[in-house]
């Protein structure tokens, strides 16, 4: 018996990345857009999701929740008639690729698959799940100056909801401020103003959301052709 | 959780590559910025690692400091600073790798197989 030495050297934030490509491959095969869904807690990112199932009805939705102890979001989410699976993080402040791997695997036949990740606007910005989409949903009783304070997962979202905006008056919290900060971190992306309980902007969502379906669709038709 | 299962995986498939028979000790290195807390790295890796070569494996896990690069003067500081003294804008590097440093393990030698 001899002990051996071995220099390892492994990067595990490059596991991450295979299993994000890996991910990403999946939905290309199961022809389906996946959605990052990332904000604070109570920002209102499962309230997006029920809104969004409601709204969609000819789509056929997945849901992944990131939960961290609780399955309040899930029970929320079951209520509707989609493939709603929890994913329990335990204390992890994010998801990552590894931990959705399996349940995508399990997630064929669908068009829409909406991730809630865990509540927290700095930990999920590292982690790549393999989605095609992120979006980021911040309210505006988290204060106006959010956006500024949290530059990196507003540089890298592809779509920037200002919630709660029907609020704004109560909390003293200028939008536009926020908008314009978001705008000054990224040029890019779509930036949305919204209030969940007044139904304010959810057009927009929804109708960026049709389009990268439509996309999707018609990329999967001519790759099978 | 995952990180705990990424170094497991890793290490009981190097465990076998290598035809150990246990793993004595595991050394790992997070970044900061990260915000892996050790002690529940470690915890996850003794539950999932019940029954594999690798449950007494010591883990040895250490935090890797993030660096803040001034841009006006160059100067380089040892933690996360968004200014320098000078009064330039520091740029953050590093504090987000994590990386599976060292693996030692205990190997049959030929004798003992006989
Ligand atoms: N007034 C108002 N309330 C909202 C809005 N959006 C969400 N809420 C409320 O805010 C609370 C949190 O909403 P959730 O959708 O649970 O937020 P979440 O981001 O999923 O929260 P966690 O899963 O705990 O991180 C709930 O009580 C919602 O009803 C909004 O636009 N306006
Ligand atoms: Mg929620
Ligand atoms: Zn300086």
């Amino acid at each position: 018996m001899h002990r051996i030495e071995i220099e390892a050297e492994i990067n595990l934030m490059n596991e991450n990345r295979r299993y994000a490509r890996e991910n990403r491959k999946i939905l290309r095969e199961n022809g389906a857009v996946a959605v990052n869904i990332m904000g604070a807690i109570g920002s209102g990112k499962t309230l997006l999701i029920e809104k969004t199932v409601e709204m969609l009805g000819d789509v056929k939705i997945g849901v992944i929740l990131g939960d961290v102890v609780c399955s309040a979001d899930y029970s929320r989410i079951s209520k509707y008639d989609v493939c709603a699976r929890a994913i329990n993080t335990g204390k992890e402040c994010h998801l990552d690729a590894h931990l959705i791997h399996e349940t995508l695997k399990m997630m064929s036949g669908l068009d829409l698959i909406l991730i809630e990740n865990v509540g927290n606007l700095v930990c999920p910005v590292d982690f790549d799940l393999g989605e095609n989409f992120r979006v980021v949903i911040v309210s505006v009783t988290e204060g106006d100056d959010v956006v500024e304070k949290h530059p990196e997962i507003f540089r890298l979202a592809d779509v920037i909801i200002i919630n709660k905006i029907g609020l704004a008056e109560y909390v003293d919290a200028d939008v536009d401020k926020m908008e314009r900060d978001a705008r000054k971190l990224n040029e890019k992306a779509k930036i949305i103003k919204m209030d969940l309980k007044l139904n304010a902007g959810l057009g927009e969502w929804i109708e960026f959301l049709r389009g990268v379906l439509d996309v999707s669709r018609n990329s999967g038709r001519s790759c099978r052709t | 959780m995952s990180f705990a299962l990424m170094i497991l995986e890793n290490v009981l498939r190097m465990a076998e590559e290598n035809g150990a028979r246990a793993v004595k000790k595991i050394r790992v290195e997070v970044g900061e910025l990260l915000m892996v807390n050790p002690d529940q790295l470690e915890f996850c890796f003794r539950a999932i690692s019940k029954n594999t070569p690798a449950e007494n494996a010591d883990l040895e896990i250490e935090t890797l400091k993030a660096k803040s690069l001034c841009q006006s003067c160059g100067s380089e500081l040892d933690s996360v600073h968004s200014r320098c003294s000078c009064g330039g804008w520091m740029e953050i590097r590093g504090g987000k790798e994590i990386v599976l440093r060292r693996i030692e393990m205990e190997v049959e030698d030929a004798q003992d197989r006989n």
